[in-house]
């Protein structure tokens, strides 16, 4: 608090023109990298020689447009969920461990994180392709007739996601685990309860708030997610984003691919404020924690 | 201490914890009856919390047997020890409201919803917080959290309650009135209970007996009053209370009579209850309040002047710097027109020899 009024106050000593001063780098290179290219994006889809929304009319009452936006959803979605099963007991695995160990196994859910997503795409086939990994010993063990298509198809694009989504799932809840009271779970021992019940009446209600943030972390990240479905999808799993890249590259209509790119910001932003509306009325079960 | 008659609720037979090298709690025999309050009372590190833990079932011990309510409950998990544990943070469910936290352990134990609601609103009586039901644990203070979290280990009337320093982070007043509802929930309800405290007045407050407990070790048990009167050891006589310590060898006379030869002159004292030798190194321990200033020269006494004299409202206590350098610390009781003592005034701190008690050195270190 005292720090805080410090700040303030040595910020108010600051003449208007040498905040601004101060600032202006930082507001110039927004302006350069952010707001320009997205106010131009905006520009070109609703002026293609005069003003209009004929753009998004357009993609409105396209097929093509509804089907790619539903799969977004289903694939963000059902990444999600993915990520979350999977995502849950990791964390609550970690959370149990000694600090040192944690340390390491941390080291393991940062890896893939810290490795490209091309060159984990391109892992992801080396080992569930069709001549990948599990396939060729599939095929040794049933002589050449059981070969699972996982790749260039949903499973592909959610095993790519997942890939790419876990350790954000996985720190978010680690970080509602490790603030939870231990004292809390020997309480509940000495009451007589299993761990069953301990699991469901305390750990999750008190970590709902790590699951809520990494839900949302989760399904923004997933929901503009490009390389991903492009690589490891089939040609039915084409997200939003590869939509734009198609009418940008492909059919070079631009003002229909400016089009796009607005509804999917627009979308992901309602529903990061829904999340987050979600997440601020839960946020005071944790609040104690 | 404990009546062979009783039922023992808790019985500890060698029980010993490590941990690598260190040695928490060395080989500690126990028993605690049914219905006892046992205090367990030492610093820091004595290992009170270990032996806690031990019988909570939160750590197994490294050797030595634990059984509870006739149970050998050695390597039993917490959860089947059928125990009441009450945690110095409260350890209230912060996402549950207050009439939830205590329904918990009631759930546990699949009762029905009517039984858990006239239960707990019995509990809820018994603290007199019936109107906080429906709040979160954090609305409250921390005595009526206290106060909630008594009353879910009562609610289902488990057999012993585990306490560690429950009123460690209150403060004093509310302390005091915690120790007394503490005290009538263990008359009311007869539950045998055992606290955790490094609190010497809180311990001799509450207890039927106290454990005192030193470096892994039990030092000394006993009723309160056995403690404070009849301390065995300098450790145990400078724990409880405070105590004037003059330390000298112990000479015996022709008739018997125990004699301390100190620094200070030569002090008659009672026989102690373990003979010493002739010769011997021993500590004379007087408690300040069998001490006073004398005028006039008194069997036992020794010459010096007034340091410091404070005021604690009931009783005054005067620092008296002795001819040798060492200090001497005297309770009287204050009164109107008492006579006051002056800084420097030289005078004499006497006591009856009958008060005095001779123990065996402290070991070094």
């Amino acid at each position: 608090m005292a720090q805080s009024s410090a700040h303030s106050s040595s910020a108010s000593d600051l003449s208007p023109w040498t905040a601004l001063l101060l600032l202006a780098p930082l507001t110039a290179v927004m302006l350069l990298i952010l707001i320009y290219p997205l106010g131009l994006t905006v520009w070109t889809s609703l002026y293609n020689g005069r003003f209009s929304f004929d753009a998004y009319v357009e993609l409105a009452s396209s097929t093509l447009f509804l089907r790619v936006l539903r799969n977004t959803f289903e694939i963000a979605i059902g990444g999600t969920l993915v990520s979350l099963l999977f995502g849950y007991p990791v964390a609550l695995h970690l959370a149990a461990q000694p600090p040192r160990k944690r340390t390491a196994y941390l080291i393991m859910v940062m890896l893939p994180f810290w490795t490209s997503i091309l060159v984990k795409s391109f892992a992801l086939v080396a080992v569930f392709g069709n001549q990948g990994l599990i396939n060729q010993f599939l095929g040794v063990v049933s002589g050449g007739t059981l070969n699972v298509p996982m790749m260039f198809n949903r499973v592909g694009v959610i095993l790519g996601m997942i890939n790419f989504l876990l350790p954000f799932m996985i720190l978010s809840i680690l970080g509602s685990l490790l603030a939870l009271d231990r004292r809390l779970i020997l309480a509940a021992e000495t009451m007589g309860a299993g761990p069953l019940r301990i699991f469901w009446k305390i750990t999750l209600p008190l970590s709902l708030p790590g699951v809520l943030a990494g839900v949302l972390i989760n399904v923004t990240l997933s929901i503009g997610m490009y390389i991903t479905p492009a690589l490891l999808g089939g040609r039915q799993d084409m997200m939003v984003a590869n939509l734009v890249d198609f009418y940008t590259r492909q059919t070079l209509d631009w003002t229909a691919a400016s089009a796009t790119a607005v509804a999917l910001l627009i979308l992901s932003g309602l529903l990061v404020a829904l999340l987050g509306k979600v997440r601020g009325a839960s946020g005071l079960a944790g609040a104690g924690a | 201490m404990t009546a062979s008659s009783t039922p023992a609720m808790v019985e500890l037979q060698g029980v010993a914890k490590r941990y690598g090298e260190v040695n928490a709690l060395h080989r500690v025999d126990l028993s605690i009856a049914k219905g006892e309050f046992v205090t367990l009372l030492g610093p820091s590190g004595s290992g009170k919390t270990t032996l806690l833990n031990l019988i909570a079932g939160m750590i197994t011990p490294s050797s030595g047997r634990i059984v509870i309510d006739g149970r050998d409950a050695t390597t039993l998990p917490t959860n089947r020890r059928g125990l009441g544990m009450v945690f110095q943070n409260y350890a209230l469910m912060p996402h549950m409201t207050v009439f939830e936290n205590i329904a918990f352990p009631l759930e546990v134990r699949r009762l029905s919803k009517a039984e858990i609601k006239r239960k707990v609103g019995e509990a809820l009586e018994l603290i007199q917080l019936g109107h906080v039901a429906n709040r979160k644990p954090r609305e409250l203070s921390g005595g009526q959290q206290q106060r909630i979290s008594l009353a879910r280990c009562i609610v289902y009337n488990p057999a012993l309650i585990l306490m560690d320093e429950p009123l460690g982070a209150l403060d004093k007043k509310l302390r005091e009135q915690m120790q007394l509802e503490i005290k009538r929930l263990h008359a009311e309800l007869g539950i045998t209970m055992l606290y955790v405290t490094h609190d010497q007045d809180e311990a001799l407050t509450m207890s039927d007996r106290i454990v005192l407990m030193n470096g892994g070790r039990i030092e000394q048990q006993g009723t309160p009053d056995t403690l404070y009167f009849r301390p065995e050891t300098v450790f145990s006589a400078e724990f409880i209370g405070s105590s004037n310590l003059i330390p000298g060898t112990v000479e015996i006379g022709a008739d018997g009579a125990y004699a301390l030869n100190t620094a200070l002159g030569r002090f008659a004292a009672p026989a102690p209850e373990r003979a010493m030798k002739a010769g011997e190194p021993a500590v004379l321990l007087v408690r300040p309040e069998n001490m006073a200033l004398a005028a006039t020269p008194t069997p036992a006494g020794v010459d010096g002047h007034i340091e410091d004299s404070i005021l604690l409202g009931g009783v005054v206590r005067h620092f008296v710097r002795c001819a040798d350098g060492s200090s001497l610390i005297i309770q009287e009781l204050n009164q109107p027109g008492r006579p006051g003592a002056h800084r420097g005034e030289a005078v004499r701190a006497a006591w009856q020899p009958q008060h005095g008690r001779l123990l065996p050195p402290a070991p070094a270190g």
